[in-house]
């Protein structure tokens, strides 16, 4: 064999191996089956990546509609784990509105809200003004359809006013 | 007429003619004879994934409790050991820079080379990495023992084979301190906090003090294995990639 095969056969071989090596301490999988999870793991993640660098990259419709009907359901931790495996990325404003929507729904009480939960609220609004700024939701059921809107209603919730104690206040309803 | 010119055979003279250079050296790169390309296989093929190993298992532990891969990686300190190994190889002609990268080499040959080079660092890293002990009082006393006779060697003369006697006492010391004394002054895992102070109360104080990890026998093991092919690894390791 030539010289100058073994030498690209050895960068070949060095290459594959130091992968496979920096996979390892990268994934640290606990034993030897979770080596072949954790290497279907990492090839989706890279895969999902590649998308994000070529602009191709789009949510899973599939689990967007799953999570979208347990929203509807009121069943927000399943609807946020869908919307979560659907925009794995999260870089889809829509899904990550409904997922700051699913806090401020599942937060949200008519004596009291929960503030962490409106909290993580505020934390997915940022990130849907961050993918896009004049993002405004198609969906007739949600009656805050801007972030705008959203954030309002939830600083609001979190801020502590002589409005809080009006008894009126457990007439009003969730947006 | 027909002239024809006939020379006798006793007239012929045989003359030796010597080959261009640029020939001569064609057809030395063309052979391939065994020893060469023995050396071509060891250079290219089983240093690098002999290198490779070392770096793949230098930093694996086994947990005591659950049996579990644990992938240490390495402290930024035994990639500063190992870039000063990496100069004392260079100073002492284990590693002769200019027999590895030259100007009169092919790219492909240059860049095979770097990577050799590449693997050899990851794996000195990763020796690095397995013999200092992994975190609190015991990590810093060793890494300055290390880091006190690597320093001093930096200043000495070396050969190559004082230089593998220096560095085979060097890791030896170390892994017995690390494998077996330390080893055997950690008390076991998976024990409740009664059963350790009951059943061997200064293995847990001391396993305690020293901040000591708790892993299986099995890395003694690993580790053991891996300074052994770290060590075969740069006995076999060529100082210059230069045609003799």
């Amino acid at each position: 064999m030539k010289e100058k095969y073994i030498q690209i056969l050895g960068i070949t071989l060095i290459l594959i191996y130091a992968i496979f090596v920096v996979f390892l301490y990268a994934a640290e999988p606990r034993s030897l089956e979770e080596i072949s999870s954790k290497a279907i793991e990492t090839v989706q993640n890279a895969a999902t990546k590649s998308q994000v660098i070529t602009g191709t990259y789009e949510i899973d419709q599939a689990k967007f509609n799953a999570g979208l009907a347990a929203f509807r359901q009121n069943n927000f931790i399943v609807a946020r784990d869908s919307f979560a495996k659907a925009d794995v990325e999260r870089r889809d404003a829509k899904t990550q509105y409904y997922i700051a929507y699913s806090f401020y729904r599942q937060g949200w009480g008519r004596l009291t809200n929960d503030d962490a939960l409106f909290k993580q609220a505020l934390e997915s609004l940022e990130r849907v003004n961050f993918i896009d700024k004049n993002f405004r939701s198609d969906d007739a059921d949600l009656q805050l359809r801007t972030p705008a809107e959203l954030k309002n209603e939830l600083e609001e919730g979190l801020r502590v006013t002589a409005d809080d104690f009006n008894p009126l206040k457990v007439l009003r309803e969730r947006k | 007429m027909n002239d024809e010119i006939i020379i006798e055979a006793d007239d012929l003279e045989i003359v030796e003619t010597r080959q261009s250079p640029a020939i001569e050296i064609a057809a030395k790169r063309g052979k391939s004879d065994p020893e060469n390309l023995n050396a071509l296989y060891l250079r290219y093929l089983v240093l690098p994934t002999i290198f490779l190993t070392v770096t793949l298992l230098g930093g694996l532990r086994i947990a005591g409790d659950d049996g579990a891969f644990v992938f240490f990686r390495p402290a930024l300190v035994c990639l500063i050991f190992a870039a000063i190994l990496l100069v004392l190889f260079a100073r002492s002609g284990v590693l002769m820079l200019d027999g590895w990268f030259s100007e009169s080499f092919t790219p492909l040959k240059n860049g095979a080379n770097g990577l050799t080079i590449a693997t050899l660092f990851a794996a000195a890293t990763q020796i690095f990495n397995s013999l200092l002990p992994e975190q609190g009082l015991t990590f810093w006393i060793v890494a300055f023992c290390f880091f006190w006779t690597l320093w001093n060697n930096l200043f000495a003369d070396f050969d190559p084979r004082k230089l593998f006697r220096s560095l085979g006492g060097l890791f030896g010391l170390a892994f017995v301190a690390k494998y077996l004394i330390l080893a055997n002054l950690t008390a076991p895992a998976g024990r409740s906090w009664f059963e350790a102070l009951t059943e061997n109360p200064g293995q847990e104080a001391i396993t305690r003090l020293l901040d000591l990890p708790r892993y299986s026998g099995a890395t003694g093991y690993i580790q053991f294995f891996a300074v052994g092919l770290f060590l075969l690894g740069l006995y076999f390791f060529p100082s210059t990639t230069k045609d003799k």
